[in-house]
């Protein structure tokens, strides 16, 4: 018979290394007539992070988000990067790309100051304008300020700027230290129904509330809680490399192997935590690993609410709970003495 | 919309590579499906704010259209194919690799092996890997030699014409296995345990004794691969300059640079790295794996080469999730409150530290949970193991222990009869909370969440 059950998860993870230097770099290149090219030596590895990224940069310029071309991954061209790891994208590539955009922006502002008659440090890039804060009726087209800056004034609107999150190296013998600038926080509630004459388990519905800081393109986090999630019910459930006595793998390819598919995904509700991060560009954090890490601990919760098993060793194949479910207990762990 | 005109299937694009001005072909069916190519342009975003937007990706129309050009889409003239022959044994020493046979097959261009490599180690933050393993045989996924031929066919019938003599030595497994004394060493002579975490803070004797119950359980977790569509793949071209430029799957161009300058053993800037569209990483991509072997025998030929890993390659040749061995004491007063956690884990490391240091870090500090816990006391390490090598994958040791933590967190809370989201709120980091290395946190919302998720789920105990 089938029974029904709901498990709670929650979790912290970091944003960027652990202490050591990860920084990123970019360049903003405004052109003359007020669009502008992203230059990033980060790579896109099917998480949006460019477009995250022209994001950052139209905001800073004042300018739509399709208004920026982002160049990407080569090293003959981009600036350096330290990559696409460690949920860092968003949080170090964008406090640069952030940086390098305002850097570009001065350049317009030093320009547009005297043809409007203010300060520098009275302006505003809003709406493709450069304008005058709390007078908006006096402002300039940005893309006649590029053109004035570069072609009457020579001096083109580029800006180059490079960021890494502050840390405190830990100490060896107590681990006391800063490691990470900041962290997320989540909790993912999932609801399973468990057979108890066969141990199958189905993953029915999984409420995954995160906090990334500003959702910088909700779209975007969205389909990496979705993404993160099928990674995590897959270790919860099914994926295990096997070896033979020899040290050799016994399932090494997608026969054997068995992953997660489409038909197995549960009904996904994605929940954004309120929150802004000072540090972060716009007050965004990140998103790409956490929402991977909570969803076997949601998954085996609801396993014992359910049937009232507790796996201790994962996957918690079908075997393994129908195992447990015959002696009324655990997997056969043993405690060990801490 | 617009006329729409088929092309012909035969048709192959030439296109001038921006720097090298090489030219780079793509298969017929990369080409555009309709045209003009203005179809289907999305809207303009007319306003700013462009932060909190829901943008249409800036790659979705090439992933819709079939248009994005991944390695193996990519063909240059003259272009060569890679394979590696891989060990198939765990452990052993190399005492001889014969090529010959190999290397006469018509259709094979070159034959390498770990000699031809100037600086043949690599690793993050042990060079402990060999690209191509010359002495020894470390885990059975280890590449012995490589070739590159006329198809992928041809490469692929040629390694089995490789010959290699092994002496099979003593291995090791198993994690708890291997921290024993008379253990085999993995690389001798160093130990088998490569890396170590202690976090403490408070006293945790003294946090025991307080303690109403104290809680104790191991929990284990399992090795699972990435499994990205796009497997690991790159090619590798030279210029009559002496410059190499390499198209990579890689997600990290900077750090994949750097490796290839010192295997390569070459000045930075005659290396061109170029990272493609990636189909897939979840941190499996983050260092080089078949690169400089790619660079080296396109220079030995003179022709571009590429090489894209088997399915079998991507399990047994590049890094995968450790398993976590995580022996948690935890104890609580009579309303659950956390008073002393004490957590040993042990990772089976692989065999080689890849980015187990950086797991082994993140594991530790993160194993104790999102909680205000005053005495912490944490005790983790890497152990070496003749297994495939454990790497980076998304969230670095923190699914392992939130598994064990939070499986705990529900054990203790059905001990004392106390709801399982009331647990949690009672226990949870706040803005202020100390971490467990002594950091003041910020911007903490953990409560929020748990509230966020009970709500959305009708917990029935939210706001009682």
């Amino acid at each position: 018979m089938k029974k029904r059950g709901r498990g709670i998860a929650c979790m912290w993870y970091p944003i960027g290394f652990t202490v050591a230097a990860n920084p990123s770099a970019a360049t903003v290149k405004i052109n003359e007539d007020g669009t502008a090219t992203l230059l990033t030596g980060t790579v896109e590895t099917g998480q949006g992070a460019l477009t995250v990224l022209g994001q950052i940069a139209a905001e800073a310029l004042g300018i739509a988000a399709d208004d920026v071309h982002v160049v990407s991954g080569d090293t003959d061209v981009t600036p350096m990067d330290t990559g696409a790891i460690a949920s860092r994208t968003t949080y170090v590539t964008g406090n640069a790309v952030k940086l390098a955009a305002e850097k570009a922006r001065a350049i317009l502002f030093e320009v547009a100051a005297p043809m409007l008659g203010v300060r520098p440090e009275q302006l505003e890039a809003r709406d493709r304008k450069i304008q005058v804060q709390s007078f908006p009726q006096r402002h300039l087209a940005i893309g006649d300020v590029a053109l004035q800056a570069q072609s009457v004034k020579g001096q083109p609107a580029i800006g180059s700027a490079s960021w890494n999150p502050p840390t405190v190296p830990m100490d060896p013998d107590t681990g006391q230290g800063k490691p990470f600038n900041t962290y997320v926080y989540a909790t993912q509630i999932a609801e399973v129904d468990v057979d108890d004459e066969t141990g199958e388990v189905d993953v029915l519905r999984i409420i995954a509330a995160h906090d990334c800081g500003t959702p910088i393109n909700p779209m975007l986090v969205e389909g990496q809680v979705e993404g993160g999630i099928s990674m995590g019910l897959g270790f919860a459930l099914q994926e295990e490399i096997l070896f033979d006595a020899e040290g050799r793998q016994i399932n090494p390819n997608l026969t054997n192997y068995i992953m997660p598919t489409s038909m197995d995904m549960p009904e996904i509700e994605v929940v954004f935590v309120d929150n802004y991060d000072p540090t972060g560009p716009f007050g965004a954090k990140g998103v790409g690993e956490p929402t991977s890490v909570p969803t076997a601990a949601a998954i085996l919760n609801a396993i014992h609410d359910a049937v009232g098993v507790r796996i201790t060793s994962l996957p918690a194949t079908a075997e393994k709970i129908l195992a447990a479910i015959k002696s009324r207990g655990t997997d056969g762990l043993k405690n060990i003495k801490a | 919309m617009n006329s729409k005109s088929i092309v012909d299937e035969k048709l192959h694009a030439a296109v001038a590579d921006s720097t090298t001005g090489l030219p780079l072909l793509v298969r017929s069916e990369m080409l555009p499906a309709v045209f003009p190519v203005d179809l289907l342009v999305p809207d303009a975003r007319q306003q700013t704010p462009a932060v909190g937007q829901r943008v249409i990706r800036t790659d979705a129309r090439q992933h819709g259209l079939g248009q994005t050009p991944y390695i193996d889409d990519m063909v240059i003239p003259g272009m060569l194919y890679a394979r590696i022959k891989r060990a198939g044994v765990a452990s052993a020493r190399i005492l001889g690799i014969d090529t010959r046979e190999a290397e006469a097959m018509p259709g094979v261009m070159a034959v390498i092996t770990g000699r031809d490599i100037p600086v043949n180690s690599f690793g993050p933050s042990l060079q402990d890997q060999p690209v191509l393993a010359t002495e020894r045989v470390f885990h059975a996924g280890d590449g012995v030699a490589a070739v590159a031929a006329v198809s992928e066919q041809i490469a692929a019938e040629a390694l089995a014409k490789i010959r290699v003599e092994y002496e099979r030595l003593p291995a090791v497994f198993d994690p708890l296995e291997a921290l024993k004394d008379d253990a085999p060493k993995v690389h001798p002579p160093a130990g088998n345990i490569y890396a170590r975490k202690v976090i403490c803070r408070g006293s945790v004797e003294q946090g025991f004794a307080d303690s109403k119950h104290v809680f104790e359980q191991q929990y284990r977790t399992q090795m699972v691969e990435h499994v990205p569509i796009e497997p690991h793949a790159a090619i590798a071209l030279w210029d009559a300059n002496g410059r190499v430029t390499v198209y990579s799957s890689l997600g990290r161009i900077t750090l994949g640079r750097a490796d290839l300058a010192r295997t390569l053993r070459m000045p930075i800037n005659r290396i061109r790295l170029v990272g493609t569209f990636v189909g897939g990483n979840f941190g499996g991509k983050n260092e080089i794996t078949q690169e400089p072997v790619l660079a080296l025998l396109a220079r030995k030929t003179g022709r571009p080469v590429k090489g894209v890993y088997t399915r079998t390659e991507e399990f047994t040749a590049s890094t995968t999730r450790h398993p976590f061995i995580m022996d948690y004491k935890t104890g609580v007063d009579s309303n659950g409150r956390i008073l002393a956690r004490k957590v040993r884990l042990v990772l089976d490391g692989g065999a080689y530290c890849s980015w187990s240091e950086t797991t082994l870090g993140k594991a530790a500090i993160l194993s104790t949970g999102p909680y205000k816990i005053e005495h912490v006391h944490v005790e983790a390490m890497a152990v070496y193991t003749n297994k495939t090598m454990t790497g980076a994958m998304r969230g670095f040791g923190a699914p392992q222990v939130c598994f064990a933590y939070e499986s705990q967190m529900d054990e203790i809370a059905s001990t004392l009869d106390i709801d399982p989201l009331e647990i949690r709120m009672r226990n949870a980091f706040v803005n202020g909370s100390i971490s467990p290395t002594g950091q003041v946190l910020h911007s903490v919302v953990v409560r929020e969440s748990l509230l966020n998720a009970a709500r959305r789920m009708n917990w029935p105990e939210v706001d009682s």
